[in-house]
């Protein structure tokens, strides 16, 4: 099964047919996804600013971490399923948009920038948890976090204005709380 | 008020947001981005208060910390919200969510200064009282107005015949 027939599939899935006839779907779930990614942003800015020595070292990183990524990795799944609904509804059309794609090459990117970080860098946590600066390559992951995290966004807003359809109100539709 | 949005939306100024193709996507961008720096100060508060985070700092240390992302967020997102609302004012002013949006945007950021104050003046260890609630009811706040942002463009959707819009 190749890729742009799992596409069509899930453009025809159940789901992907709620969001499209359900007037008040899309804003709530677009709503929801908004809240998450910004969730997700802010405390991994939090994070990388800490591995960035801002605004000090005193506190451990391993503490920063692990008192925000569950939060983060929460929000995270939020986003995915919000994001996930509304990839469903115009499936195809996201699919060929060049704005999504290169969202999801970001989200590769910020996966793997963190994925060498915790396997590579942080083996030599115990040097550089408190009170000294993180390792150059320590820095640099965390500067490549927010750029790649700010670019994502970027792109996310992009697709909006480059998905070419409209999300019109059908016309014969009750619109007073019906889902 | 759709005489003075209509005025706006004629003016030279607002014809050039709307008539340059990138500078609406990138306002919306950037206010996107400062909502994640602005929510996100305004958890870290509140899971301070509600003692998840940050247990060994003093809760003036994190108000201390965390408020001035939340202020110069704020400051970012007026200046790109508010050249969003003068190059779509009449979309805006015929929108309920953007009038709530407006109305609970005043009541977050006088809460949030009242609760600052209280928080800036605390003792170490022993919490203001009604902090907590305060902490969960302005985290509440600021989901909704993040939620009636994304609303402003589904004005008829969510809000059916009570929209402004119809």
């Amino acid at each position: 099964m190749d890729l742009a027939s799992i596409v069509d599939s899930i453009y025809a899935s159940g789901a992907a047919e709620w969001m499209r006839t359900s007037v008040k779907a899309m804003p709530i779930v677009e709503a929801i996804h908004v809240m998450a990614a910004a969730t997700v942003f802010g405390t991994v800015l939090v994070v990388d600013l800490r591995l960035l020595g801002f605004p000090s070292t005193q506190r451990p990183f391993t503490r920063v971490s692990g008192e925000l990524l569950k939060w983060t990795w929460a929000a995270f799944v939020v986003a995915v399923i919000t994001g996930g609904l509304m990839f469903a509804a115009n499936a195809p059309t996201y699919y060929v948009n060049t704005a999504f794609r290169l969202k999801m090459l970001a989200l590769l990117g910020a996966g793997l920038n963190m994925a060498v970080f915790h396997t590579i860098t942080c083996r030599t946590i115990r040097a550089w948890d408190q009170g000294v600066p993180a390792p150059l390559a320590g820095r640099i992951a965390g500067a490549a976090s927010i750029l790649i995290w700010v670019t994502l966004i970027f792109l996310a807003r992009w697709i909006g204005f480059t998905k070419g359809y409209n999300f019109d109100v059908p016309q014969d539709v009750n619109l007073d709380f019906t889902f | 008020m759709r005489e003075l949005a209509e005025w706006l939306q004629g003016t030279p100024f607002s014809v050039t947001i709307q008539s340059v193709s990138w500078v609406v996507p990138l306002l919306q961008s950037i206010h996107i981005v400062t909502i994640g720096v602005v929510f996100v100060s305004s958890f870290m508060i509140a899971l301070r208060v509600l003692g998840r985070i940050r247990t060994d700092e003093p809760f003036a240390a994190v108000w201390r910390q965390f408020s001035p992302w939340l202020w110069g967020g704020l400051c970012v997102m007026a200046v790109t919200g508010g050249l969003l609302v003068v190059g779509e004012p009449v979309r805006e002013a015929t929108s309920l969510s953007f009038w709530l949006k407006m109305a609970l945007l005043v009541i977050a950021v006088a809460g949030t200064a009242l609760f600052g104050r209280s928080l800036a003046a605390a003792a170490r260890v022993e919490l203001p009282s009604g902090a907590k609630g305060a902490a969960i009811a302005l985290l509440v706040l600021w989901i909704a107005i993040i939620f009636l942002g994304r609303a402003i463009a589904y004005d008829v959707e969510v809000w059916g015949r009570l929209s402004l819009s119809a």
